[in-house]
This record gives structure tokens, sequence and C-alpha cells, in this order.
């Protein structure tokens, strides 16, 4: 089963990529825990695509989400026409960081850091003038569609 | 949701109630309330957090301001959180410079 939504890239939209997800996840029978974590995941990312890939950069365009539900998982792809960034390659707070008084330490890089850790598996690539950040959360024992007779 | 987040002094006491979902589009709103909290001189800052549905990292990046912008003897306690608001917090070390609480009563 998949569904997509096609979204201007504007932060105006991050309530909307939540809602999304909420959609998305309750489809496949994901937790609150789960669906939580996949909302920020979707929310840090897409929020850097916003402010980064495209408005820094000096374009507009739009994000594309797609969901996919197969028996195993929930499969959320966002698709982007900004400049090409690989969310993997930017540097994450490690654990010393993490244990360092907050006026010590770097703050960037948080974002990144909860949304590859909220999810089973992410995945990047760039094809043509498009990212494709791929995030994929297992759905729990039994599938649990809601709404499937 | 919007986000709403109001202030109010209490004895030289900062509380702030935030209401919502804290994302990149409303966060410069809590930094004002942050701002307008330092502006008083408070000796205490209080967030209440039991109506803050979301918070991404846009939220945690205040919530570091505000540990800049405060004097350095003014505690910071977090109230209430939700479980996958709390959750965030913890997994980024913020227990280490704040005080994460179920309730808050003034002593």
């Amino acid at each position: 089963m998949a569904d997509q939504s096609v979204l201007p890239a504007t932060v105006n939209v991050l309530g909307d990529v939540r809602q999304f997800i909420k959609d998305a996840a309750s489809q496949a029978g994901l937790d609150r825990k789960s669906t939580y974590n996949l909302q920020l995941a979707l929310d840090e990312i897409v929020t850097n695509v916003i402010l980064y890939g495209y408005e820094a950069s000096g374009l507009t365009g739009n994000v594309v989400l797609k969901s996919d539900i197969t028996e195993k998982s929930l499969v959320i792809t966002l698709e982007d026409t900004g400049i090409a960034y690989d969310p993997r390659t930017r540097e994450m707070p490690d654990e010393d960081d993490l244990a360092k008084d907050l006026e010590d330490r770097p703050i960037g890089g948080l974002g990144i850091y909860l949304a590859i850790n909220g999810v089973d598996e992410f995945n990047y690539e760039r094809a043509g003038n498009r990212n494709i950040n791929t995030f994929t959360v297992y759905r729990p024992a039994g599938g649990g569609r809601r709404g499937e007779v | 949701m919007a986000l709403t987040s109001t202030l109010t002094m209490d004895n030289g006491v900062a509380k702030i109630t935030l209401a919502g979902e804290l994302d990149a589009s409303v966060a410069g709103k809590f930094k004002e309330t942050i701002e307008q909290a330092a502006g008083q001189n408070p000796k205490r800052l209080v967030l209440f957090m039991e109506s803050l549905d979301f918070m991404a990292s846009a939220g945690l990046r205040v919530l570091v301001f505000a540990k800049q912008k405060m004097r350095s003897d003014v505690p910071i306690y977090i109230i209430g959180c939700q479980p996958p608001v709390l959750s965030s917090l913890e997994m980024s070390g913020f227990q280490k410079s704040v005080y994460l609480q179920d309730s808050y009563t003034d002593e």
C-alpha cells in the first residue's frame, strides 16, 4: 500500500509532514513511540532540506513524501531537488559531547542524530538532481494494520 | 497544532508554559519568551511541558540558548514532559544541565 504527498518547501508545512507520517504509521500499526520517532526523523530532515537545501541556496521547490507499507515494514521516502546533501556526512555528537554541560558543547548535528537513531534503517542517495532520503521502521509482529478486514 | 508559550513571574521565578508542537517554524516564539524571562532577571526558570506534544531539535537549541542566556547561577527546571519529549532530552544529555521533574512546587 502506498501514499504520496507533495508539499512546498517552507517551514509552514512541517505540521503537514507530521500528519502524513502519523497517518502512515497508523495504517502500519506502529506504536506511539515509533510513530513519534518517525515524525521526529522526518521533521528534522525536512527542516534541513527546507532551510539549507533550498532557502540558503536561493532555491525553491517541493518536498515529496511517499509511504509504502510492506508486510514487515513502513518505508517513508523523502525526495527534493535542493542542493545535494547527505545527512550521514554531518558530524553528529558523540558520547563525550553528550556528556558535556550545555554551555560547553557543540549543538550542531543533534537533529540528524535524533533522526537517524529513531528509525530502524536510514538511507540516502542522489539520483540526477534529486536527493532521496529513505526511512524504514519495522512493523510489530503480526502486522496490525488498522481498518483491514 | 500551533505553539503557545506563556510567561508568568512568580516571586522572582520565571515560569513558562508551553503547549502544542515545537518545531523550526515556531521555535523563534519560544526563544522570544526566554528572552523576556531573562530580562526579568529571575532566580530560577521553570518550563512546564505537560501540554507539549512534540519537540524537534529546534526546541533543544532554544533550551541551550536559555542555559546560555540566564545567569550561570539560575537553575532550569523542565516539568512534566511527555515520554517521547523526555526521551529526546535524555538522548541529548540534557539531564546533566537541567532538572527534569514530573512536578514542581515552589519552595
